[in-house]
C-alpha cells in the first residue's frame, strides 16, 4: 500500500511491526505486521476506534514497549534500530530525540513546573543546570505559562498541565514529538489551543509530530492522517478506491525543507 | 540543587506521614539491636571488670583459729600477691523490741583501712566502724529493718544480749560466694570480737594469686600450697574454695542472659530487616509511576538508581539519629536493671563502639539491601509497566499474569462464598474486598506476615520460657518440702526433739537430719570444689528430687552420695557409678556417685547422702544439728508463723535454737537468681513486643497508604466512609491472624531454641519445656489491637481526601 520514500525524507520507518500481547485467555495480535514510513516535518495524524491499536504503534515507534517482530528505524543523522537496543539505551536515546506526551500529564507532582522540565535535562546532560532553567523558561513561554514557572502542577489547570507536558517533551530540543491523544481529557476550546500549538512546532520549528486522536473532525488540520483498524494501518479516511502511490506519500505543502536535518 | 536530587528531597520532606513510617521502620530495628548489643557489651564487659575491680580472693580457706603470725608468713609466700585475715562467725540479731530473729554471719576485720582483698564497698553511712559498731551488708535489709544509726541486738551463746548501732551499710560482691545458705553480713573491728564473747582469732584465710588469677588450676596449686603451710602451724583447714578473678559467682545466669540477649539479638536482626524491607518496597511501589516518568524522558537505570539509593540512604541516615541515642539509653537502663539485680556495677555511661558500628550497620546496610531488590526491580520496571502503575503481584504486569482468569484463591473465595450464599449465609462484601486485597500482593502479604510472625513467635517463645523457668523453679521447691526448718547450735537427740515438737498444735511430722562438707579432688589431689552434703533419712518424703541419671538414697549407703548436675562443669563426663576422691574430716576416701539430680547451683554444690550413714561418720548417732518439721498447713504465711511459734516454743524449753523458718525460705535465695532470669525474660518479651508493635503498625499503615489512591477511587464510587474503613479494618485483622497462626507455629522451636540457651548456661542438660496460653492471648490480643488501630489512621486519612486530591496522589 504505501510506498518508500526517498531516504533523506524517511525520519521514522516502521518494518513489518507486530505486536502480540499474551494473556492468559490466549495471544492477542495487537499490531497486525505494520509497514509505515514518517518523513521528517510531517504531522501525522492517527486515528482509529478505541481497541484498534493506536497507543500500541505510538509505544513501538517510542520504545515504550517491545515489539514481538520487525523493526523501527528512526534516521536522525544516522540510523537505529530502536528495538535492537537495551532499555537504557532507549531511554537515553529517546531523552534527546523523541518527546512522549500523554493523555494524562504525568508531571511530578513534588517539582515545580520548570523543575519538571529541568529534571529532563538534568538526567540528559545536555545543558548546564544555569542555561537548563534558563531554556525551562524559554519553553514555558512558548507554550505561553511562563507566569507560573515556580507553581506546583496540583495548583494549574489540566490544560496548563499539559502545556508544561509538552514543553518538557521539548526540553531536549528532540526532533520528534510523539503523543498519545493529548487533548483526550481537555475541553474542546482547550484542546483547540494545544494543536494550534503542536501546529506552530512543526511549523516554525520543524518538529515532527505523531499524534493519536479521538477526534475525527481535526484529521484535515494534520499533514496526514492514517487510521488503525483491528491492528492494521490504513489511510483515513478509509479508501476504498486505491490511489497512486505518489499522492498518498505526497509531503504537505507547508513543510519546510531547511529545517530538513541531514 | 539538581532537580533530580530536588525530587527526592521532596519525597523525603513532603509526605510526612511516610517518611515518619519508613524512619519509624528502620529505627526500631535499629533500636532494639543497640538496645541488645549495648546491653551484651555492657554486662558481659562490666560484670567481670567491676567484679574484678574488688580484688575478689582466688583461695578462700576455713579454718581452725590462727593468729597474726600465721598471716605474715602467708602473705611472705611466694605464688601470694595478697594475703588478709578476718574471724566469721554466727550470730542471732534482731532490731530490738521484734520477735524475730535473723542469723548473721558476723565478719572481723584485721584492718577495714587496709581491705585489700574482697573489697567493700561503700553504700550508706560510714565505711569504716568503730569499736562497737557493726556495718552491714546490704543485702541483710531484706530480713532486718534498720537504718543507718539505728540499733540492733545480738544474742551471744550464753543468751544474754548485746546492742550495737549499725553505721553504715556496705557492698560486698564475695558476701555469700561458693555458700549455698549462706546468711547475710555484719561487719566489725578485731576490737569488737570481745565484747561479743568471741576470741581475738582468725579463722578465714583469703589469697590472692601472684601470676594468673584466671587459671583455676595454678590457683589450686597455690591454694593447696598455702593449706600445707598453715597446717605446718597446726591450722587445719576445714573448708577450701577457689575463685578466678575475673568470674563473678552468678557467671552462669549472665551467660545465660547473654545467651538470650545474642538469639534474641539475632532474630531481631531478622525481624527488623523483613520490616525495613517490607516497608521500602511499599514505598518504592508508589514510586513507580516516578521512575516510568523518570525513563521517558530520558532517565537511564542507573540514574533511577542513584536517586532512590540516596532516598535509602537519608530514611537510613533520619532512622540512626533517632535509634543511636535511645538504643544507647535503653542499653543503659537494661544494663542497670540487671546489675543492679545481680549485684553488680557498671563501669559508668559510655558510647560503645562495636554496638555503634552494628547499629550504623544494620541502619544502613539492612535499609540498602532490602531497599535493593525493589530498587533494582523499580529501575529495570519498563516504561509502560511504571507509567500504568499497575504491578500487581511480584512485578508482573497485570495483563500478561492474566487478570482474565481467576488465581487459584480469588477461584476458592468465589465458590466459598457462593456455597455459602446457597445456604443462606451471606458474606459481608467489605469482607470479600478485604480478602481479595489482602492476597492480591503476595510478596507484600509474604512479607508482611514474615514480619508479624518473626515478633509474635518471639514473644510468645519469650512467654513461654519465662513460665518453663518459672515452673522449674516450682519444681525445686521439692527439694524444700518442710513446711519449717529448725536448726540448733548443738546435736539433739532426734527422739526427743520429735517428741517435744510433736506437742505443738499443727505439728504432723519431725525428721532429724544432718550434714556434712567434703571436698572434691582432681586426680593430683588438688581440691576442685566443696559440696555440702545433707543427710536426711534414707526414706525421707520431704525431698523429691529431679533425678537425671542414677537412682536416689538407700538406708545401706555407705560412701555413697547423690550430687546436683552442676558438679559436671567440673567434672565433664561425671556418670552415675561414678567413683570420686573426696576429701572428708581431714581424711581422703573415695566415694562412689549413685545418683546425679538437677538442681540450681549458683552458690556452692550441693549433694545428698542417707542419714543413716552420714550421722555414724559424725559420731552422731540418732541425734542432728537441724530439723525438718511438717505442719498440717502448706501455705507460707502459716509456716512463716509456724517457724516463729516452735523458735519461742524450743527456746522456752531450753533448746539454743539458731534459725528456724519457713521450709520454703531458703528455696527463696536458691531460686533468686532465677528470678531475675525470669524478670528479664518479661523484659525481653516486652521490648520484642513492642519491637513487632511498631512493626505492625509500620506495615499495615504502609499497606493503606499504599491503597490511598484506590480507596479513593472506591469512595468516589460510592462507598460510603464507613465501608471504606470496614474493609480496610477488616484486611488488617485477616493479616493479623493468620500470622497469629504461623506465629503459633514458629513459637514452637524458638521456644526450644530459646530453653535450650537458658537451661545450658545454668544446668548442665535442657530442662522441660511449659508451653502457656498467656504469651498466645496476650499476643493474640496485641495483634488484634494494633492491626485495628495501624488500619484506622491511615483509613481515616484515605476516606477523608477528596476525589481530587486522591487522583493527584501519586
Ligand atoms: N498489555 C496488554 N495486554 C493484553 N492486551 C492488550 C494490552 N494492551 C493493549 N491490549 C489490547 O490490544 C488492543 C489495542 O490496544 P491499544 O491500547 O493500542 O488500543 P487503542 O487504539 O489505543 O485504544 P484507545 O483508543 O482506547 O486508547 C486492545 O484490544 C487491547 O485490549
Ligand atoms: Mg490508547
Amino acid at each position: 500500500m504505501m510506498t518508500v520514500q526517498t531516504l533523506n525524507q524517511r525520519l521514522i520507518e516502521l518494518r513489518d511491526v507486530k505486536k502480540i500481547y499474551s494473556t492468559a485467555a490466549g495471544d492477542f495480535v495487537a499490531l497486525k505486521g505494520v509497514n509505515l514510513q514518517i518523513g521528517a516535518g510531517e504531522f501525522l495524524g492517527v486515528v482509529g476506534k478505541s481497541g484498534a491499536g493506536k497507543s500500541t504503534l505510538l509505544n513501538m515507534i517510542t520504545g515504550v514497549d517491545r515489539l514481538t517482530r520487525g523493526e523501527v528505524i528512526v534516521n536522525n543523522g544516522e540510523a537505529v534500530s530502536i528495538h535492537a537496543m537495551a532499555e537504557d539505551e532507549i531511554s537515553r536515546w529517546r531523552g534527546r530525540n523523541l518527546g512522549v506526551i500523554f493523555q494524562s500529564f504525568k508531571l511530578l507532582p513534588m517539582l515545580t513546573l520548570v523543575e519538571n522540565i529541568t529534571l529532563s535535562m538534568d538526567l540528559c546532560g545536555n545543558f548546564s543546570p544555569k542555561r537548563s532553567r534558563q531554556r525551562a523558561l524559554e519553553l514555558l513561554r512558548l507554550v505561553e505559562i511562563e507566569e507560573h514557572a515556580d507553581k506546583l502542577p496540583a495548583l494549574i489547570s489540566g490544560g496548563q498541565q499539559q502545556r508544561v507536558a509538552i514543553a518538557r517533551a521539548l526540553a531536549n530540543d528532540p526532533p520528534i514529538l510523539v503523543a498519545d491523544e493529548p487533548t483526550g481529557s481537555l475541553d474542546s476550546v482547550t484542546a483547540d489551543h494545544i494543536f494550534d500549538l503542536f501546529q506552530r512546532l512543526v511549523m516554525e520549528q520543524g518538529k515532527t509530530i505523531v499524534m493519536v486522536t479521538h477526534d475525527q473532525s481535526l484529521a484535515a488540520r494534520f499533514s496526514r492522517t492514517l487510521s488503525i483498524i483491528d491492528g492494521e494501518v490504513g489511510e483515513f479516511p478509509p479508501q476504498t478506491d486505491v490511489k497512486s502511490e505518489d499522492e498518498a506519500v505526497a509531503p504537505p505543502k507547508w513543510r519546510f525543507p531547511w529545517r530538513r536535518r541531514k | 540543587m539538581k532537580p533530580r536530587w530536588r525530587k527526592i528531597f521532596h519525597d523525603l520532606i513532603d509526605n510526612k506521614a511516610r517518611t515518619l513510617l519508613v524512619v519509624f521502620s528502620i529505627a526500631v530495628g535499629v533500636f532494639s539491636i543497640g538496645v541488645i548489643a549495648g546491653s551484651y557489651q555492657y554486662i558481659s564487659n562490666d560484670m567481670s571488670a567491676s567484679y574484678a575491680m574488688n580484688r575478689p580472693a582466688n583461695v578462700e580457706l576455713r579454718t581452725t583459729n590462727f593468729d597474726d603470725s600465721v598471716l605474715s608468713s602467708i602473705r611472705n609466700r611466694r605464688n601470694v600477691a595478697d594475703a588478709e585475715a578476718r574471724r566469721v562467725f554466727n550470730m542471732r540479731v534482731r532490731t530490738p523490741g521484734s520477735d524475730r530473729w535473723t542469723t548473721l554471719d558476723m565478719v572481723a576485720f584485721e584492718s577495714f583501712e587496709d581491705n585489700s582483698i574482697n573489697l567493700l564497698v561503700p553504700v550508706a553511712g560510714k565505711a569504716i566502724p568503730a569499736k562497737r559498731e557493726v556495718l552491714l551488708e546490704k543485702s541483710a535489709l531484706r530480713d532486718l529493718a534498720v537504718d543507718v544509726g539505728g540499733l540492733l541486738e545480738f544474742e551471744l551463746p550464753d543468751g544474754s544480749t548485746k546492742i550495737m548501732p549499725v553505721v553504715g551499710f556496705v557492698q560486698d560482691t564475695a558476701a555469700g560466694a561458693g555458700d549455698f545458705l549462706a546468711s547475710p553480713s555484719g561487719y566489725i573491728t578485731l576490737d569488737t570480737l570481745p565484747y561479743l564473747a568471741q576470741p581475738k582469732l582468725y579463722n578465714r584465710m583469703f589469697v590472692t594469686v601472684a601470676g594468673d588469677g584466671d587459671d583455676p588450676s595454678y590457683i589450686r596449686e597455690v591454694g593447696a600450697a598455702v593449706k600445707d603451710s598453715m597446717e605446718k602451724s597446726d591450722v587445719i583447714a576445714l573448708r577450701s574454695r577457689i575463685a578466678e578473678t575475673h568470674r563473678h559467682p552468678l557467671a552462669d545466669i549472665v551467660n545465660a542472659v547473654l545467651g538470650i540477649l545474642l538469639a534474641l539479638g539475632i532474630l531481631i536482626v531478622f525481624l527488623s530487616s523483613s520490616l525495613i524491607s517490607n516497608t521500602l518496597s511499599a514505598l518504592l511501589n508508589q514510586h513507580l509511576r516516578h521512575i516510568g516518568v523518570i525513563k521517558l524522558i530520558g532517565g537511564q537505570r542507573r540514574q533511577v538508581f542513584l536517586m532512590y539509593f540516596a532516598l535509602i540512604m537519608a530514611f537510613g541516615v533520619l532512622a540512626l539519629l533517632i535509634a543511636v541515642p535511645f538504643g544507647g539509653i535503653g542499653a543503659y537502663q537494661l544494663s542497670l536493671f540487671i546489675a543492679d539485680k545481680l549485684d553488680f556495677t557498671l563501669l559508668g555511661y559510655r558510647l560503645l563502639p562495636l554496638p555503634f558500628f552494628i547499629q550504623i550497620a544494620v541502619g544502613l546496610l539492612v535499609p540498602l539491601i532490602s531497599g535493593l531488590a525493589p530498587v533494582v526491580a523499580g529501575s529495570r520496571v519498563t516504561v509502560l509497566r511504571a507509567l500504568s502503575g499497575d504491578v500487581a503481584d511480584d512485578g508482573k504486569p497485570v495483563s500478561s499474569a492474566g487478570e482474565k482468569r481467576l488465581s487459584w484463591f480469588d477461584w476458592i473465595q468465589v465458590k466459598a462464598t457462593r456455597v455459602l450464599a446457597a445456604r443462606g449465609l451471606h458474606v459481608p462484601r467489605p469482607f470479600v474486598i478485604s480478602l481479595r486485597n489482602t492476597f492480591r500482593r503476595k510478596s507484600r502479604l509474604a512479607l508482611t506476615l514474615f514480619t508479624l510472625t518473626m515478633g509474635g513467635a518471639i514473644f510468645i517463645a519469650v512467654f513461654n520460657v519465662r513460665v518453663t523457668l518459672h515452673d522449674y523453679i516450682g519444681r525445686i521447691e521439692n527439694y524444700f518440702r518442710a513446711d519449717v526448718t529448725l536448726d540448733f547450735d548443738q546435736a539433739y537427740r532426734i527422739q526427743e526433739i520429735e517428741r517435744v515438737l510433736k506437742k505443738v498444735d499443727g505439728v504432723t511430722q519431725v525428721e532429724g537430719w544432718q550434714f556434712m562438707g567434703g571436698e572434691l579432688m582432681d586426680a593430683n589431689g588438688n581440691v576442685v570444689e566443696n559440696i555440702a552434703l545433707l543427710a536426711p533419712p534414707s526414706n525421707s518424703e520431704l525431698v523429691q528430687p529431679i533425678l537425671v541419671d542414677g537412682r536416689w538414697l538407700r538406708s545401706d549407703d555407705i560412701r555413697k552420695m547423690t550430687v546436683s548436675e552442676g558438679l559436671r562443669k567440673s567434672f565433664p563426663n561425671l556418670q552415675a557409678g561414678d567413683f570420686v576422691n573426696m576429701r572428708v574430716n581431714g581424711r581422703n576416701e573415695i566415694w562412689q556417685i549413685v545418683g546425679i539430680f538437677k538442681f540450681v547451683d549458683q552458690e556452692g554444690m550441693i549433694g545428698y547422702a542417707p542419714f543413716e550413714y552420714i550421722s555414724k561418720i559424725n559420731r552422731q548417732a540418732n541425734r542432728a544439728f537441724s530439723y525438718r518439721v511438717v505442719t498440717e498447713r502448706h501455705d507460707r504465711p502459716y509456716q512463716d508463723a509456724k517457724a516463729e511459734e516452735l523458735d519461742k516454743y524450743m527456746r522456752d524449753r531450753g533448746f539454743k535454737v539458731r534459725i528456724a523458718q519457713a521450709g520454703s525460705a531458703s528455696l527463696d535465695t536458691a531460686v533468686e537468681s532465677l528470678d531475675i532470669l525470669v524478670t528479664f525474660l518479661l523484659i525481653m518479651a516486652i521490648l520484642t513486643a513492642i519491637v513487632g508493635a511498631m512493626g505492625l503498625t509500620g506495615t499495615m499503615g504502609m499497606n493503606v497508604l499504599e491503597r490511598t489512591r484506590e480507596i479513593g477511587i472506591t469512595r468516589a464510587i460510592g462507598a460510603d466512609d464507613r465501608a471504606v474503613m470496614r474493609t480496610v479494618i477488616a484486611e488488617g485483622v485477616v493479616i493479623g491472624l493468620i500470622s497469629f497462626g504461623l506465629a503459633v507455629i514458629l513459637s514452637i522451636p524458638f521456644t526450644y531454641l530459646l530453653s535450650m540457651i537458658v537451661s545450658v548456661a545454668i544446668f548442665q542438660t535442657p530442662i522441660s519445656v511449659v508451653f502457656t496460653y498467656l504469651g498466645y492471648a496476650i499476643w493474640l490480643a496485641l495483634v488484634l489491637t494494633l492491626s485495628t488501630v495501624a488500619s484506622i489512621v491511615p483509613a481515616r486519612n484515605a476516606a477523608r481526601m477528596t476525589i481530587r486530591e486522591v487522583l493527584a496522589y501519586e
